[in-house]
């Protein structure tokens, strides 16, 4: 479990804070969105799970372990990986294998371990065939995917992903968010940062922040209920909520707690059906 | 240049070799031949021509690599036969400078003494793999890690470098392309103007270099990399070829001193 207690961080000391007494929990294979405007605190925030950050006042903990405490941060960063937004400048190794041994190499592994762990890693993310290619030749996809698979070989127990779908087409993104997924169903808790709604209708839990606090948090269905509040903070809701928030609007009696296109079309038939039977 | 020395992929006996094995053999045969003679260059080339057959590697290929030095062995070889005291064989008109016959052969022995430099070195790069070099240099340096010599740091730096080389290639072409599309011109213009819009592609350059280099420290620190010991993915080990090719190289540093006692021919 990775408890954040009434965090605060400052980047500068006398500026503004960038968190406000953050509070949460996160448990083992909880799949966490995390969405916010712009320069909300998210990366920051995420950034305290993993000891890239320390918070200036309040206790973060992985597993029971502080991460103020210098003995820990290494088994800390291990246990918590980090997919950052651009895979360019996270990829290290100058052939796909060897980026991914990166890590495990880090951990002191014996050679055997690193190879199975590689192996074992690149299978997951599907890039077999690709593992002696050199970053540069790899497409932005192929890119994310390295870099998913290069924290995969450190078997952690959380996965951040900050905006992993940012520059990336329609199948680059699908593909993407099934391994997410995937990766989820294995019993890895996930903390997806992302702007598109429409990403995180199927997870756990939803937290929403805004100017360095959390401003509420709950399931999707419940924090996408909350369509006023959401437009407020110049947050998309899902395309599916939208259309039926916006039928509601118009006076059609509509349920509102739609997240997914499939959904919407099956209450818009029924609702239909019942028009064409009266 | 970026092409120069490229890794080329095959099987040879050469291939094979442990890489500290071929680092320290271009190393002893550089030393040799900058202090050979001319039987002693004559055997080393030979040396050389069987090692680039071993390879399996063309010859075109090996004499592509030293085209970019061209200029450089044509310079060096001017310098030789017009400054070099002796007996001259023509005379240059009005600069007071001659060809010398001393001179001419010197320029020849030196300007092959660097050709055999820069062919050894790019026969090791184009028969092992970048990362195969690095750990081979981290090899090499290790007897130096008791002296406090931060040997896992030099070589995590050297792939580094060698990683964000196309990445950078790639930023200078879109900068490029982003101050062209604003109506910059990098070809006309005398050499003043060129070296001005050089500038304006050299500051976003280093700046981007500075954010990029800041993202993957962070980045590296995440995933757990610390100053000090770590692991590879593949560990180097000695096959009976390294040793063999270790004694061949002894044998020709022990040939070379047993010549300077022959008769000289």
């Amino acid at each position: 479990m990775i408890k954040v207690e009434n965090v605060t961080f400052r980047y500068d000391r006398s500026g503004e804070p960038v968190l406000n007494r953050i509070n949460m929990t996160i448990d083992e294979g909880e799949y966490i969105g995390i969405v916010g405007p712009n320069g909300c605190g998210k990366t920051t925030l995420v950034q305290h799970l993993n000891a890239l950050l320390y918070p200036a006042d309040g206790r973060v903990s992985v597993d029971g372990m502080n991460t103020n405490d210098e003995s820990c941060v290494e088994e800390v960063r291990r246990r918590v990986g980090m997919v950052f937004q651009n895979p360019d400048n996270q990829i290290v190794g100058m052939t796909v294998e060897e980026d991914i041994a990166f890590g495990p190499g880090n951990l002191e592994l014996p050679s055997p371990e690193i190879r199975q762990r590689v192996d074992e890693s690149l299978a997951r993310v599907g890039l077999k065939n690709h593992a002696k290619r050199q970053p540069h030749t790899l497409s932005g996809g192929e890119k994310r995917l390295v870099s998913i698979a290069g924290i995969l070989a450190m078997k952690p127990g959380y996965i951040i992903f900050d905006e992993p779908t940012s520059y990336l087409d329609p199948s680059g993104r699908d593909r993407i968010l099934s391994i997410i997924k995937e990766i989820n169903k294995q019993g890895i808790a996930i903390i997806h940062i992302t702007h598109n709604m429409d990403e995180i209708v199927s997870a756990g839990r939803i937290i929403v922040m805004n100017e360095g606090r959390i401003v509420f948090t709950g399931s999707p269905k419940e924090v996408f209920g909350k369509v006023e509040q959401m437009k407020a903070l110049k947050l998309d809701i899902p395309v599916a909520t939208d259309l039926a928030w916006r039928l509601k609007q118009r006076g059609e009696d509509i349920r509102t707690d739609i997240l997914t296109i499939d959904e919407a079309c099956l209450e818009i038939l029924s609702r239909l059906q019942s028009l064409h039977a009266s | 240049m970026y092409n120069w020395g490229q890794y080329v992929s095959g099987n040879s006996i050469i291939h094979r070799l442990d890489p500290r094995i071929k680092l320290l053999s271009v190393i002893v045969l550089s030393i040799l031949i900058l202090k050979a003679d001319i039987n002693a260059g004559l055997l080393l080339s030979v040396f050389m021509i069987a090692v680039i057959f071993m390879s399996r590697l063309t010859f075109q290929r090996v004499i592509s690599s030293l085209r970019p030095f061209m200029i450089f062995f044509i310079l060096l070889f001017l310098l030789h036969v017009l400054f070099t005291d002796g007996t001259p064989i023509v005379r240059i008109p009005f600069c007071g400078l001659s060809i010398t016959h001393e001179g001419f052969y010197m320029g020849l022995y030196i300007t092959w003494q660097f050709m055999f430099l820069v062919t050894g070195a790019s026969i090791l790069t184009m028969t092992t793999l970048p990362s195969d070099l690095i750990s081979g240099i981290e090899g090499i340096l290790k007897p130096l890690r008791p002296l406090g010599v931060p040997t896992h740091d030099i070589a995590i730096m050297l792939s580094l470098a060698l990683r964000f080389v196309p990445t950078f290639l790639g930023e200078v072409d879109r900068i490029k392309k982003a101050q062209m599309a604003r109506g910059a011109d990098f070809k006309k213009g005398n050499l003043i103007k060129k070296t001005k819009s050089i500038t304006s592609l050299a500051l976003p350059l280093i700046l981007s270099a500075f954010r990029k280099a800041e993202e993957t420290a962070t980045a590296m620190e995440g995933r757990g990399y610390k100053r000090g010991p770590r692991t590879y993915l593949r560990k180097l080990h000695m096959s009976s070829s390294d040793y063999a090719a270790l004694v061949v190289i002894a044998v020709i540093i022990v040939g070379i001193q047993c010549m300077h006692f022959l008769p000289s021919a």
